[in-house]
């Protein structure tokens, strides 16, 4: 059974938040389209331990996956603001491809999130999923095209689109950013507020980024 | 967005804190918000007493939404640098005066060459 993340009493954490958790980690444990759902949470496991600051395992090698998976989910958890491209086409060349390189960018990515968010309210992080069974579904965006990012992409070069070679990635990405920030369709309300005014969400976003090293 | 949003609210910022953790953001309760990222994004053994600091200034809600926002850009920024996303030409020009003043040249590693 899929354990989520623990209950955040007493803090007043909105149930939308709570069921973006809970979601986001059901969506780690299914098969993706390139992965397994076992080596969906083998890659999830890597990340945390990178993230967490551990020594790197050999989960994603054990659910076999090729070394540039454990290595992509190490990277992108721990020190993603090093990253450069020829290290991109390194990894996808290792066995990987875009298709499976984007898949564990949007895993990683949502699971370091999820742990720094419980992290940061002093929660417990939920433990790792049970996989479901399956096999991964395979899909692609065939009119996916190269463009001016490292990935390609469908349509324009967009960071709401940056995911979008795996269409099932690209979508949880827009699911799990409304409730957790704001979602695409608010974003252009400067005056939009949630606990915090919009400057006041901007400036942690913006410290955050620096924080981070992220130019973007 | 920062910039954008504390211009048509009516708030007061300093754009330098945001590079520089030594300057008042002049935001409310903007150097709380300030300690709470940094501590977390360190996983500072500090956590809690940053978190304590966020809610007495600005509320529990506040504090949580914080953490929200925090996480959502931990998933960003690895989407951004996983996947070299580049800053439009249109944005950069904007941003140029802000760009050069925080110094944010030196965060930008996408070369703006397609994934071949």
């Amino acid at each position: 059974m899929t354990s989520p993340p623990s209950a955040p009493d007493p803090l007043p954490v909105p149930a939308e938040i709570v069921a973006n958790l809970r979601s986001a980690w059901e969506e780690v444990a299914a098969p993706g389209a390139s992965f397994t759902g076992e080596q969906r949470v083998a890659i999830t496991a890597e990340a945390r331990r990178a993230w967490s600051g551990e020594a790197a395992g050999s989960a994603p090698e054990d659910a076999g996956l090729p070394p540039a998976a454990g290595e992509a989910a190490r990277r992108l958890a721990a020190s993603p603001h090093g990253i450069r491209r020829p290290w991109v086409e390194d990894i996808v060349g290792g066995g990987l491809g875009y298709a499976g390189y984007v898949e564990i960018v949007g895993i990683v990515s949502r699971v370091v999130a999820s742990d720094t968010f419980t992290d940061a309210l002093g929660l417990a992080g939920a433990p790792l999923p049970d996989p479901r069974p399956g096999p991964p579904s395979g899909e692609i965006a065939a009119v996916a095209r190269p463009g001016q990012a490292w990935v390609p992409m469908v349509g324009a070069t967009s960071i709401t689109q940056a995911l979008s070679l795996v269409p099932a990635e690209n979508a949880a990405l827009e699911r799990y950013h409304g409730p957790m920030y704001l979602a695409f369709e608010e974003m252009a309300d400067p005056a939009i507020s949630r606990a915090l005014t919009r400057p006041q969400m901007e400036f942690v976003a913006a410290r955050t980024s620096a924080v981070n090293e992220c130019f973007y | 967005m920062l910039s954008s949003s504390a211009s048509a609210t009516g708030t007061p910022v300093n754009l330098a804190a945001v590079t520089d953790p030594g300057v008042d953001p002049l935001i409310p309760g903007g150097a709380a918000l300030a300690g709470f990222v940094e501590v977390v994004l360190r996983q500072s053994p500090t956590r809690a007493a940053a978190a304590a600091e966020v809610a007495a200034r600005l509320g529990a809600p506040a504090l949580v939404n914080a953490a929200a926002v925090i996480a959502n850009f931990q998933m960003m920024n690895r989407v951004a640098d996983g996947t070299g996303m580049p800053v439009g030409r249109g944005s950069r020009i904007r941003n140029a005066e802000l760009i050069a003043r925080l110094g944010l040249e030196r965060f930008d590693h996408s070369d703006g060459t397609p994934a071949r």
